[in-house]
């Protein structure tokens, strides 16, 4: 590798576990902000009772299947690179640029749903299921935005020699955080989309 | 992580006092950021006191600085303004940096033997995170329109734009989620830390039971202030971008619309747990100063431990109690009411096992010690009374009464403070470097205790004689009349309880500058952070310690002279 990766120290397996316990504890409390909103999705859904409400514009079925998909590929694709990373194998930052790229193919169709829909005269104002589409897909996609910045960071890291097998800890806790918004989207696909 | 880089200790001003990612000097920001609040806070408390006592009459001395418009008289919407931040600041702003921001801070790692918190810079960046938190709020009170009047528990439709216009409600929203946030990063680290960084030899069940509590409270933080980060999200959005989660349908499009009442779950599902949040620490730390104190081994360790898991648990499940009057299914009631009976149990088995700690013990009644005994105290009479708002029949009675005011302040307030007062009598030595005065802290315990008393117990009187919470001017209902002089001996007793609180700043303030200087141990404990020198050294221990005794050997009859036992050392044989 680089001279940086030379200089920089081999990680403590120990503090690495320090990380990775860290990084559980703190999915598990997101996983409780995710399922009070996904708790109120239920409650108002019920409450609504004909669901979805007859007579409202939808978000595009089609358009929304092809964001999973890529969502779901980016993550396969971060996993696949974590793999490699660690075993100090090629391919390391290449799949990891597909996972980012892959990533922001995701914002992109996301933000198409939103348009597409203001567009269409819908609005988070428009009723419950539009508040609850809008209010919930708004909260995963800031922590998306945060999340494609971790990954962007971690690119230019690879590059530079930063992050590599010696120093594999925060790649892999920003691939866990990856893997847990793919999570909260199928669930919110589930949510809108199938069920 | 701490313990495989140390860094050199930071030499400019701003890196050791102000970002500093020691635990030590965090800990020192919160418990200085928390006490301020109480102060403000506490005045708070005294003008709405005023209000109840005297109705329509312009509060003495800081009155016409604070309300110029109607001559120094508290109008309806700042005395609604004063009972909301009075609620938020406290909880929020008060005791949970003072309890778990400032002694988790402390404790954790010196407790359990360690260099520093496990995520040093996350610990930075929690306190800076409720300090914008608290800066927001405090900014909510300048806005047009002021801050929010919708109570601290922020009920829709009171607290979405049918009830309260302006930015306060929004900002007071805003302030909630950051310092929400900044206790679940807070709780990361600590059971974080707790688990990978005990010293050698230290067995879970030779922690001191501070941590045990700090633990808890660091469980519940992690798992339930996100329910109120997302609840708070959800009322941002009704308010900012019009959405529909909380505001009924026939108010807003009549399309579809959203609950009102989904609200008071997201929040109770919070703000119970939030009771215990508060709670537990000072049970902890009342446990370890009863043993200390007492010169004995704290009775049944693992039992407590165990009831304070009972409780951590229990506590999640028992919030529908503050919801039965919301019309609610009447089995779903009935099994909250039985769950938080339940509580009772585990309660009464930390009782137990306090008193009989102390039972036949060599007390040594210092001022912790005598604000330890305190929390029995008045933990037992919240929790005596909280019996009646735990039973549906009796609820529907007594919900939105002074009865519930003074239940409340007794358990999560009085309690959780005094267990706060506990600890800073008791860590201030080891904090600073020098004692705080005994005799200014006994006065300070005993002009505390009573009048405290004669406040919320007079409250539970006039709450069941029917005395509404929250009301601006109760006097304006003739049935309330005849209780006027119920408010006057609480608003009586409640100045004489503020004005005792200016003997403990008094003693605070002139101890930790000019305080005599204190030794290493002056309290003769064995637990780990008093067999450092004080005050403690850069990266706390230069050689991890090991641990061999428990936190609680005192008067072993092998222990010859001397009557503890650090937990460095073996007990004889």
């Amino acid at each position: 590798m680089t001279t940086l990766a030379m200089d920089t120290p081999r990680e403590d397996p120990r503090s690495r576990a320090n990380a990775t316990l860290g990084m559980i504890f703190f999915i598990g409390s997101w996983s409780m902000a995710f399922g009070t909103l996904f708790l109120s999705f239920l409650i108002l859904r019920e409450r609504v009772g004909t669901w979805p409400p007859p007579g409202i514009v939808l978000p595009s079925f089609p358009m929304a299947t092809v964001a999973t998909l890529v969502l779901l590929g980016s993550s396969v694709a971060v996993h696949a690179a974590v793999k490699r990373g660690r075993a100090d194998a090629g391919g390391f930052a290449g799949l990891w640029a597909l996972g980012t790229v892959l990533g922001v193919a995701f914002a992109a169709l996301q933000s198409w749903l939103w348009f597409d829909l203001l567009a269409a005269g819908s609005g988070p104002q428009a009723g419950t299921y539009e508040s609850l589409f809008f209010g919930l897909t708004w909260v995963h996609a800031a922590h998306v935005v945060v999340a494609l910045l971790a990954l962007l960071w971690i690119q230019l890291g690879i590059r530079t020699g930063r992050y590599g097998a010696h120093r594999i800890s925060t790649v892999q806790n920003t691939a866990m955080f990856w893997h847990f918004m793919d999570v909260v989207w199928v669930v919110l696909y589930l949510g809108f989309f199938v069920f | 992580m701490s313990g495989d880089h140390i860094h050199p200790e930071p030499t400019s001003f701003l890196k050791k006092h102000v970002f500093s990612v020691d635990h030590k000097v965090i800990a020192k920001q919160f418990l200085w950021f928390g006490l301020i609040w109480l102060l403000v806070g506490g005045v708070m408390a005294m003008m709405i006191r005023w209000q109840l006592a005297n109705p329509g009459s312009p509060v003495p001395v800081i009155g016409g600085l604070l309300f110029p418009r109607t001559g120094g008289v508290i109008d309806p919407a700042s005395y609604n303004m004063l009972f909301t931040m009075h609620g938020t600041i406290m909880i929020f702003l008060g005791l949970t940096p003072v309890l778990i921001g400032a002694f988790g801070n402390w404790c954790i790692p010196l407790m359990i033997g360690a260099r520093d918190m496990i995520f040093p810079l996350l610990n930075m960046l929690s306190f800076w995170t409720v300090a914008l938190g608290g800066a927001v709020g405090f900014y909510s009170l300048f806005v047009p329109l002021g801050a929010t009047e919708a109570g601290w528990t922020g009920y829709p439709t009171l607290s979405t734009t049918v009830g309260t216009q302006g930015d306060g409600e929004t900002l007071w929203a805003v302030a909630v989620f950051l310092i929400g946030a900044s206790s679940i990063m807070g709780g990361i680290n600590y059971i974080t830390t707790i688990i990978r960084l005990r010293a050698p030899g230290m067995k879970w069940s030779d922690m001191p039971l501070t941590v045990w509590g700090l633990f808890f409270t660091a469980v519940l933080n992690v798992l339930f202030l996100p329910v109120i980060g997302s609840a708070m999200l959800l009322l941002i959005m009704d308010r900012v971008f019009g959405t529909s989660f909380y505001v009924p349908a026939s108010i807003m499009s009549g399309a579809s619309g959203g609950d009102p009442i989904l609200y008071q779950h997201l929040f109770w599902i919070f703000g119970h747990p939030e009771v215990y949040i508060l709670i537990l620490p000072a049970w902890g730390i009342v446990a370890d100063l009863l043993s200390f104190f007492a010169r004995k081994p704290a009775f049944g360790y693992k039992v407590t431990v165990g009831a304070m898991f009972a409780v951590t648990v229990l506590s999640a499940v028992v919030y529908g109690h503050h919801m039965f009057t919301t019309g609610m299914y009447a089995m779903l009631g009935e099994s909250f009411m039985l769950l938080t009976m339940i509580i009772s149990v585990p309660g009464e088995i930390l009782f137990f096992n306090w008193l009989h700690t102390i039972w036949r013990g060599s007390l040594r009644l210092t001022t912790s010690m005598l604000f330890a005994l305190g929390v029995i105290f008045v933990f037992g009479l919240g929790g005596l009374t909280g019996l009646y708002l735990a039973t549906i029949s009796t609820d529907i009675f007594l919900h939105d009464t002074y009865f519930v005011v003074g239940h409340f302040h007794l358990t999560m307030a009085a309690s959780a403070l005094f267990g706060a007062f506990g600890a800073t009598y008791f860590f201030f030595p080891k904090m600073f470097g020098r004692m705080m005065s005994e005799k200014l802290g006994k006065l300070h315990f005993w002009l505390t205790i009573v009048p405290l008393t004669v406040v919320f117990c007079t409250m539970f009187i006039s709450g069941y004689g029917g005395m509404p919470r929250r009301y601006y001017d109760h006097t304006s209902a003739d049935y309330l009349v005849p209780l006027q002089h119920l408010n006057t001996i609480t608003t009586h007793s409640a100045f004489l309880l503020g004005a005792a609180q200016l003997i403990f700043a008094w003693n605070f303030i002139r101890s930790r500058w000019w305080g005599p200087k204190a030794s290493d141990n002056p309290w003769e404990v064995g637990t780990l952070d008093w067999q450092m020198p004080t005050p403690v050294p850069h990266y706390n221990f230069k050689e991890i310690p090991v641990v061999k005794t428990g936190p609680h050997e005192f008067s072993h009859p092998k222990l010859g002279d001397r009557d503890w036992i650090p937990q460095t050392e073996e007990l004889p044989a």
